[in-house]
């Protein structure tokens, strides 16, 4: 597949996934949409992973870089972010641990529980 | 001749570039600062400093901003590469998640409530376990603020790739699985980095809570 086609079909799908996103009567992320989408169609066959591999690698390679514009946006919202910024901090790194905790002992549990632990490290 | 410059879309791109350029340089000479962070304070810096209202530089940061709905669908190549450890511990993989997401979300709104915080900025913290991506279209679609979220979305994204080795160490957490997982339902695609550098499985499965996690947060939102 050619660069081109790759877009095609990337572009093509997040602009379905808008569609959707509009149709249904529910809040719900076109990117969710999109991601779902892109999921099943890998998995149904339809599409390989060849058909979006450079563009897919280029976008993962880069990730981080898309955000930011969204993270420059803060200065936009300073006040409303200065004016609750105690609860805004400790909200933001108050419940990290704790969702780490919860997560990481849950699955630690299953796995025991069903006997087939990956090698611990040491 | 700096006014047509400024008023050009190009000068959002650029900038943009510029910085993370710096900021990739940055990390290679000081380690642990990511460049998300360093660019984007660099470019609020500058912006501040020479009295640059934000809208010429939104000008090209929204084509930038376009790109994160591709960015979030090729994730799905994520999942689907890790087929076979996902399908290997399906059943704890889910519950992990769920488990994770249904902390996240129900902490955050009870010290919402705690602190009386507001409706937009309780809206914008809500999803800020999951990768920004998702977490601004969250935000968005519930009355937040994008960029309040994507704030969010950082701190705890540094929090959890700066401490996730004292959090296993603390936490008593062994098994790599649970590990990874853990990485990726706290702090998203910025731990992710962390967790592949501590191990290849922690990187598969923090690979796999971004996405399982962004979904299951995107659907129990619609319940609140």
């Amino acid at each position: 597949m050619n660069i081109m086609g790759e877009l095609t079909i990337i572009f093509g799908l997040c602009l379905v996934s808008e569609g959707i996103s509009a149709l249904i009567p529910v809040a719900f992320p076109a990117s969710v949409i999109a991601l779902l989408l892109l999921s099943l169609l890998l998995f149904a066959k339809v599409l390989k992973p060849e058909h979006i591999r450079r563009f897919s690698a280029f976008l993962v390679a880069n990730m981080a870089f898309f955000f930011l514009p969204s993270c420059v946006e803060v200065i936009k919202h300073a006040p409303a972010i200065l004016g609750q910024l105690v609860p805004f901090l400790l909200i933001s790194f108050l419940t990290v641990p704790l969702v780490y905790c919860v997560t990481a002992w849950v699955v630690q549990l299953l796995i025991r529980r069903m006997g087939k632990g990956g090698e611990p490290h040491a | 001749m700096l006014n047509a410059m400024l008023s050009s879309p190009l000068f959002g791109l650029t900038l943009s570039a510029a910085a993370w350029c710096a900021g990739r340089q940055l990390q290679k000479k000081l380690g642990l600062l990511p460049p998300l962070l360093t660019a984007s304070a660099l470019i609020i810096a500058l912006l501040v400093l020479f009295r640059i209202p934000y809208e010429r530089y939104a000008a090209g940061g929204d084509f930038i901003k376009l790109m994160l709905g591709p960015v979030t669908a090729v994730l799905a190549l994520n999942i689907y590469n890790q087929r076979a450890v996902l399908k290997k511990h399906f059943l704890p993989v889910l519950a992990g998640c769920l488990v994770g997401s249904l902390t996240s979300v129900g902490s955050i709104l009870l010290l919402c409530r705690l602190f009386h915080v507001d409706d937009a900025l309780a809206a914008s913290l809500l999803p800020k376990s999951v990768t920004t991506a998702i977490a601004i279209g969250i935000a968005e679609s519930r009355g937040g603020v994008g960029g309040i979220a994507a704030a969010a979305v950082m701190a705890a994204g540094l929090t959890g790739a700066v401490f996730a080795p004292l959090f296993a160490r603390l936490f008593h957490v062994t098994d790599p699985v649970a590990e990874g997982l853990a990485i990726g339902a706290c702090s998203h695609a910025l731990g992710t980095t962390r967790a592949m550098e501590i191990g290849q499985v922690q990187g598969a499965m923090s690979s796999i809570a971004i996405c399982v996690c962004g979904i299951l947060t995107s659907i129990l939102v619609l319940f609140l």
